[in-house]
């Protein structure tokens, strides 16, 4: 959700004249949207400035949201940051993903989830 | 014509962009939340050109991640999800002696990353570097947070036009927005 709020506070700016540039992890979401310019990190969420404990990358990321500023030709671009999170992709397989979780981890987080909101009837 | 020594590196099948939408959907459904969010998905997207170099622009960043407060719950490093830190009016900070920030209030990859390090999903201090530097003319007095809506309208008619605001009482000129 927070993709979409800062895609939809981009839009907004852009369109009063502020140039932005978003920086995600959830390509996805920023691209259905639809932003200017779009810095996209192939990290797991919460790391949409680089790696942690690696200011290399994390330098890497903003010289190339700087670089995307000046030089995005039309909105909707994006631009991908040449840093692999690991050589191992499998992280890639269980955030929110219920056919990766077991019985027990399913009604944890299922309990969890309701602790605070209910479905609607 | 091929450069000599070159070989292609091939990628797993499923190291892809991660489909959000898809997973949040399934997830919510086997939750029983049977009414799928509709994401937001714009026909026009705005364009505003830089209008001067950004070795001469004032720029700031906008974020989504929260001050940690004192009372509020664990807010730490691999926090379990906990919404008393979480924001319902934007806020703003400065620059030059910003709060610590955490992102506990909000769904991030907690099996691979932990929030340890405020800068990988924070940029303002790579930014003051860049300022150092002078790859950017000044960093704006002040940073932003927004809070994080499922109201697209609530964001688009009350957030946007406040953030507006003080970005122009700040006079400025560039904005990054880092989402977590």
């Amino acid at each position: 959700m927070c993709h979409q709020t800062v895609s939809l506070i981009a839009n907004y700016l852009e369109a009063n004249g502020i140039p932005t540039v978003v920086m995600g992890c959830a390509k996805d979401i920023v691209e259905y949207c639809g932003v200017p310019r779009f810095l996209y990190c192939d990290f797991p969420l919460g790391c949409p400035c680089g790696r942690p404990n690696d200011p290399v990358s994390q330098a890497a990321a903003l010289d190339l949201a700087l670089r995307l500023l000046e030089s995005a030709p039309a909105p909707r671009t994006t631009v991908q940051l040449p840093v692999r999170w690991s050589d191992n992709p499998d992280w890639k397989r269980t955030f929110f993903n219920v056919k990766e979780m077991s019985a027990e981890e399913f009604e944890r987080v299922r309990e969890h989830e309701l602790s605070w909101r209910k479905p609607p009837r | 014509m091929p450069t000599e020594g070159f070989e292609l590196t091939f990628a797993a099948d499923h190291d892809v962009p991660v489909c959000y939408i898809d997973r949040s959907r399934e997830y919510y459904l086997a939750m029983g939340f049977s009414k799928p969010y509709v994401w937001t998905h714009l026909a026009e997207v705005p364009f505003a050109p830089l209008g001067k170099p950004l070795s001469q622009a004032s720029v700031t960043v906008v974020t989504t991640a929260a001050p940690i407060e004192p009372g509020k719950g664990d807010q730490g490093p691999g926090a379990p999800m906990n919404r008393a830190p979480a924001f319902q009016k934007i806020y703003s900070a400065p620059t030059d002696d910003p709060p610590a920030l955490g992102i506990s209030h909000v769904h991030y990859d907690r099996d691979n990353t932990s929030g340890e390090d405020q800068r990988a999903f924070m940029p303002l201090p790579a930014l003051v570097d860049a300022a150092t530097t002078g790859r950017v003319g000044a960093v704006a007095p002040r940073f932003h947070g927004v809070p994080t809506r499922y109201s697209h309208r609530v964001t688009t008619k009350k957030d946007g036009p406040e953030l507006l605001e003080r970005l122009r009482e700040d006079n400025t000129d560039v904005a990054i927005l880092a989402a977590i």
